[in-house]
Protein backbone atom coordinates (compact mmCIF):
# COMPACT_ATOMS: atom_id res chain seq x y z
CA UNK A 1 0.00 0.00 0.00
CA UNK A 2 2.69 2.47 1.05
CA UNK A 3 4.88 1.16 -1.75
CA UNK A 4 2.08 1.97 -4.19
CA UNK A 5 1.89 5.48 -2.71
CA UNK A 6 5.61 6.17 -3.10
CA UNK A 7 5.64 4.62 -6.59
CA UNK A 8 2.71 6.80 -7.62
CA UNK A 9 4.40 9.94 -6.29
CA UNK A 10 7.64 8.95 -8.08
CA UNK A 11 5.85 8.37 -11.37
CA UNK A 12 4.20 11.80 -11.14
CA UNK A 13 7.61 13.33 -10.38
CA UNK A 14 9.36 11.53 -13.25
CA UNK A 15 6.60 12.39 -15.70
CA UNK A 16 6.71 16.05 -14.66
CA UNK A 17 10.50 16.16 -15.07
CA UNK A 18 10.30 14.47 -18.49
CA UNK A 19 7.64 16.93 -19.67
CA UNK A 20 9.76 19.80 -18.33
CA UNK A 21 12.86 18.52 -20.12
CA UNK A 22 10.91 18.18 -23.37
CA UNK A 23 8.93 21.42 -23.24
CA UNK A 24 11.16 24.04 -21.60
CA UNK A 25 12.33 26.63 -24.11
CA UNK A 26 15.60 27.47 -22.37
CA UNK A 27 18.16 24.71 -23.06
CA UNK A 28 19.93 25.05 -19.70
CA UNK A 29 16.62 24.70 -17.83
CA UNK A 30 15.88 21.66 -19.97
CA UNK A 31 19.21 20.08 -18.99
CA UNK A 32 18.41 20.72 -15.31
CA UNK A 33 14.97 19.11 -15.66
CA UNK A 34 16.69 16.11 -17.27
CA UNK A 35 19.06 15.82 -14.27
CA UNK A 36 16.05 15.89 -11.94
CA UNK A 37 14.41 13.19 -14.09
CA UNK A 38 17.44 11.00 -13.56
CA UNK A 39 17.18 11.49 -9.78
CA UNK A 40 13.57 10.25 -9.81
CA UNK A 41 14.30 7.26 -12.04
CA UNK A 42 17.10 6.11 -9.74
CA UNK A 43 14.74 6.00 -6.73
CA UNK A 44 12.40 3.87 -8.84
CA UNK A 45 15.26 1.44 -9.54
CA UNK A 46 16.07 1.30 -5.81
CA UNK A 47 12.42 0.55 -4.93
CA UNK A 48 12.34 -2.20 -7.58
CA UNK A 49 15.44 -3.58 -5.78
CA UNK A 50 17.87 -3.11 -8.66
CA UNK A 51 20.67 -1.18 -6.92
CA UNK A 52 23.24 -1.79 -9.68
CA UNK A 53 20.99 -0.13 -12.26
CA UNK A 54 20.34 2.66 -9.75
CA UNK A 55 24.07 3.27 -9.37
CA UNK A 56 24.58 3.34 -13.13
CA UNK A 57 21.68 5.76 -13.48
CA UNK A 58 23.26 7.97 -10.82
CA UNK A 59 26.72 8.00 -12.39
CA UNK A 60 25.72 8.15 -16.06
CA UNK A 61 22.29 9.78 -16.11
CA UNK A 62 22.76 12.50 -13.52
CA UNK A 63 26.54 12.91 -13.61
CA UNK A 64 28.16 12.29 -16.98
CA UNK A 65 25.19 13.12 -19.23
CA UNK A 66 24.52 16.46 -17.53
CA UNK A 67 28.15 17.53 -17.67
CA UNK A 68 28.40 16.41 -21.30
CA UNK A 69 25.27 18.45 -22.13
CA UNK A 70 26.73 21.47 -20.32
CA UNK A 71 30.01 21.12 -22.26
CA UNK A 72 28.10 20.88 -25.53
CA UNK A 73 26.05 23.92 -24.50
CA UNK A 74 29.19 25.88 -23.68
CA UNK A 75 30.34 25.42 -27.29
CA UNK A 76 27.07 26.58 -28.83
CA UNK A 77 24.82 29.61 -28.67
CA UNK A 78 22.11 29.83 -26.05
CA UNK A 79 19.37 32.15 -27.29
CA UNK A 80 17.57 34.21 -24.66
CA UNK A 81 13.80 33.87 -24.95
CA UNK A 82 10.99 35.39 -22.94
CA UNK A 83 8.75 32.39 -23.43
CA UNK A 84 9.06 29.67 -20.77
CA UNK A 85 7.55 26.75 -22.67
CA UNK A 86 8.07 25.57 -26.21
CA UNK A 87 5.13 25.65 -28.60
CA UNK A 88 3.94 22.13 -29.39
CA UNK A 89 2.84 21.07 -32.83
CA UNK A 90 -0.25 18.92 -33.13
CA UNK A 91 1.39 16.44 -35.50
CA UNK A 92 4.21 15.76 -33.01
CA UNK A 93 1.73 15.15 -30.17
CA UNK A 94 -0.26 12.73 -32.32
CA UNK A 95 2.89 10.83 -33.35
CA UNK A 96 4.26 10.59 -29.80
CA UNK A 97 0.82 9.63 -28.46
CA UNK A 98 0.52 6.79 -30.98
CA UNK A 99 4.01 5.57 -30.04
CA UNK A 100 3.12 5.63 -26.31
CA UNK A 101 -0.07 3.67 -27.03
CA UNK A 102 1.92 1.00 -28.90
CA UNK A 103 4.38 0.75 -25.99
CA UNK A 104 1.54 0.57 -23.43
CA UNK A 105 -0.03 -2.31 -25.38
CA UNK A 106 3.03 -4.45 -24.53
CA UNK A 107 2.75 -3.83 -20.75
CA UNK A 108 0.05 -6.46 -19.93
CA UNK A 109 2.27 -9.26 -21.25
CA UNK A 110 5.00 -8.52 -18.68
CA UNK A 111 5.12 -10.75 -15.58
CA UNK A 112 4.00 -9.16 -12.29
CA UNK A 113 6.73 -7.61 -10.11
CA UNK A 114 8.16 -10.25 -7.78
CA UNK A 115 6.17 -13.06 -9.43
CA UNK A 116 7.67 -16.46 -8.68
CA UNK A 117 7.60 -19.91 -10.25
CA UNK A 118 5.58 -20.55 -13.39
CA UNK A 119 4.01 -17.08 -13.20
CA UNK A 120 7.37 -15.54 -14.09
CA UNK A 121 8.77 -16.86 -17.39
CA UNK A 122 12.14 -15.21 -16.68
CA UNK A 123 12.66 -17.28 -13.52
CA UNK A 124 11.05 -20.54 -14.65
CA UNK A 125 12.49 -20.37 -18.18
CA UNK A 126 14.68 -23.14 -19.51
CA UNK A 127 17.68 -20.87 -20.14
CA UNK A 128 17.67 -19.41 -16.60
CA UNK A 129 17.42 -22.84 -15.03
CA UNK A 130 20.30 -24.10 -17.20
CA UNK A 131 22.58 -21.29 -16.06
CA UNK A 132 21.60 -21.73 -12.42
CA UNK A 133 22.26 -25.46 -12.55
CA UNK A 134 25.49 -25.51 -14.57
CA UNK A 135 27.16 -22.13 -14.15
CA UNK A 136 29.39 -23.09 -11.24
CA UNK A 137 30.51 -26.44 -12.64
CA UNK A 138 31.33 -25.03 -16.07
CA UNK A 139 32.92 -21.69 -15.14
CA UNK A 140 33.75 -21.96 -11.40
CA UNK A 141 32.40 -18.44 -10.85
CA UNK A 142 30.27 -18.16 -7.70
CA UNK A 143 27.94 -15.42 -8.93
CA UNK A 144 25.60 -16.67 -11.68
CA UNK A 145 25.19 -13.20 -13.22
CA UNK A 146 28.97 -12.71 -13.39
CA UNK A 147 29.32 -16.18 -14.91
CA UNK A 148 26.89 -15.29 -17.69
CA UNK A 149 28.52 -11.89 -18.31
CA UNK A 150 32.15 -12.95 -18.19
CA UNK A 151 32.05 -16.54 -19.46
CA UNK A 152 28.95 -17.47 -21.48
CA UNK A 153 28.79 -14.16 -23.34
CA UNK A 154 32.37 -13.05 -22.84
CA UNK A 155 32.85 -11.72 -26.40
CA UNK A 156 29.72 -9.60 -26.04
CA UNK A 157 31.09 -8.15 -22.79
CA UNK A 158 34.43 -7.49 -24.50
CA UNK A 159 32.60 -5.50 -27.17
CA UNK A 160 30.78 -3.53 -24.47
CA UNK A 161 34.07 -2.84 -22.71
CA UNK A 162 35.52 -1.49 -26.00
CA UNK A 163 32.50 0.81 -26.35
CA UNK A 164 32.84 2.07 -22.76
CA UNK A 165 36.59 2.57 -23.21
CA UNK A 166 36.19 4.63 -26.38
CA UNK A 167 33.41 6.66 -24.73
CA UNK A 168 35.73 7.40 -21.81
CA UNK A 169 38.55 8.42 -24.16
CA UNK A 170 36.18 10.67 -26.10
CA UNK A 171 34.86 12.29 -22.89
CA UNK A 172 38.42 12.93 -21.68
CA UNK A 173 39.33 14.48 -25.04
CA UNK A 174 36.35 16.83 -24.80
CA UNK A 175 37.14 17.71 -21.19
CA UNK A 176 40.80 18.42 -22.05
CA UNK A 177 39.76 21.33 -24.25
CA UNK A 178 38.88 23.34 -21.14
CA UNK A 179 35.73 24.98 -22.46
CA UNK A 180 35.03 26.18 -18.94
CA UNK A 181 38.33 28.02 -18.61
CA UNK B 1 -0.16 0.44 15.56
CA UNK B 2 1.55 1.26 12.28
CA UNK B 3 4.50 -0.89 11.38
CA UNK B 4 7.89 0.83 11.47
CA UNK B 5 8.70 -0.05 7.85
CA UNK B 6 5.39 1.33 6.64
CA UNK B 7 6.04 4.57 8.50
CA UNK B 8 9.51 4.85 6.91
CA UNK B 9 8.08 4.27 3.44
CA UNK B 10 5.35 6.83 4.08
CA UNK B 11 7.97 9.42 5.09
CA UNK B 12 9.94 8.56 1.93
CA UNK B 13 6.76 9.11 -0.10
CA UNK B 14 6.31 12.49 1.61
CA UNK B 15 9.84 13.48 0.56
CA UNK B 16 9.07 12.47 -3.03
CA UNK B 17 5.97 14.69 -2.86
CA UNK B 18 8.22 17.55 -1.69
CA UNK B 19 10.40 16.88 -4.74
CA UNK B 20 7.29 17.13 -6.95
CA UNK B 21 6.53 20.50 -5.36
CA UNK B 22 10.03 21.82 -6.04
CA UNK B 23 9.64 20.59 -9.64
CA UNK B 24 7.31 23.57 -10.05
CA UNK B 25 10.26 25.86 -9.35
CA UNK B 26 12.41 24.08 -11.96
CA UNK B 27 9.78 24.59 -14.65
CA UNK B 28 8.45 28.03 -13.69
CA UNK B 29 11.56 29.48 -12.00
CA UNK B 30 12.12 32.90 -13.54
CA UNK B 31 15.93 32.79 -13.27
CA UNK B 32 18.49 30.00 -13.58
CA UNK B 33 19.44 30.41 -9.91
CA UNK B 34 15.97 29.29 -8.86
CA UNK B 35 16.36 26.23 -11.04
CA UNK B 36 19.83 25.32 -9.72
CA UNK B 37 18.62 25.59 -6.11
CA UNK B 38 15.46 23.60 -6.91
CA UNK B 39 17.45 20.77 -8.54
CA UNK B 40 19.76 20.78 -5.51
CA UNK B 41 16.75 20.49 -3.16
CA UNK B 42 15.43 17.60 -5.25
CA UNK B 43 18.79 15.87 -5.04
CA UNK B 44 18.81 16.18 -1.26
CA UNK B 45 15.25 14.82 -1.18
CA UNK B 46 16.40 11.91 -3.35
CA UNK B 47 19.25 11.07 -0.98
CA UNK B 48 16.89 11.09 2.02
CA UNK B 49 14.25 9.04 0.19
CA UNK B 50 16.81 6.40 -0.88
CA UNK B 51 18.17 6.20 2.68
CA UNK B 52 14.65 5.74 4.10
CA UNK B 53 13.76 3.09 1.49
CA UNK B 54 17.02 1.25 2.18
CA UNK B 55 16.22 1.06 5.87
CA UNK B 56 12.56 0.12 5.23
CA UNK B 57 13.48 -2.70 2.83
CA UNK B 58 16.36 -3.70 5.13
CA UNK B 59 18.96 -3.43 2.34
CA UNK B 60 22.04 -1.50 3.53
CA UNK B 61 23.55 -1.85 0.04
CA UNK B 62 21.19 0.88 -1.17
CA UNK B 63 22.96 3.37 1.08
CA UNK B 64 25.87 3.31 -1.41
CA UNK B 65 23.56 4.79 -4.03
CA UNK B 66 22.51 7.49 -1.56
CA UNK B 67 26.21 8.31 -1.02
CA UNK B 68 26.91 8.46 -4.77
CA UNK B 69 23.95 10.78 -5.17
CA UNK B 70 25.06 13.03 -2.34
CA UNK B 71 28.43 13.43 -4.12
CA UNK B 72 26.88 13.89 -7.57
CA UNK B 73 24.37 16.41 -6.28
CA UNK B 74 27.19 18.65 -5.12
CA UNK B 75 29.04 18.16 -8.42
CA UNK B 76 25.91 19.02 -10.42
CA UNK B 77 25.29 22.25 -8.53
CA UNK B 78 28.92 23.29 -8.97
CA UNK B 79 28.83 22.46 -12.70
CA UNK B 80 25.59 24.39 -13.27
CA UNK B 81 26.81 27.38 -11.28
CA UNK B 82 30.17 27.45 -13.04
CA UNK B 83 28.48 27.26 -16.43
CA UNK B 84 26.05 29.98 -15.41
CA UNK B 85 28.76 32.36 -14.21
CA UNK B 86 30.92 31.97 -17.29
CA UNK B 87 28.30 31.76 -20.01
CA UNK B 88 25.12 33.23 -18.56
CA UNK B 89 26.35 36.78 -18.21
CA UNK B 90 26.16 36.71 -14.41
CA UNK B 91 28.81 38.74 -12.50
Amino acid sequence: MTLTLIEGALLVFVLGCALGAALLKDVLASVMAFAAYSLGVSIIWVILEAPDVGLTEAAVGAGIMTILFLLALANTVRPQEDQILERVRFRTVAFVGAFVLVMLATVPSLPAIGADGAANPVVSGEVTQYYLANAYEQTEVHNAVTAVLAAYRGFDTLGEAVVVFSAGVAALTVLRQEVFA
Amino acid sequence: MVEFETALLAIAAAFVVFAVVSLYRVIAGPTDHDRVIAVNVMGTNTVIAIALVSSALDAPLFLDIALVYALLNFLLSIAFSKFNVEHGGVL
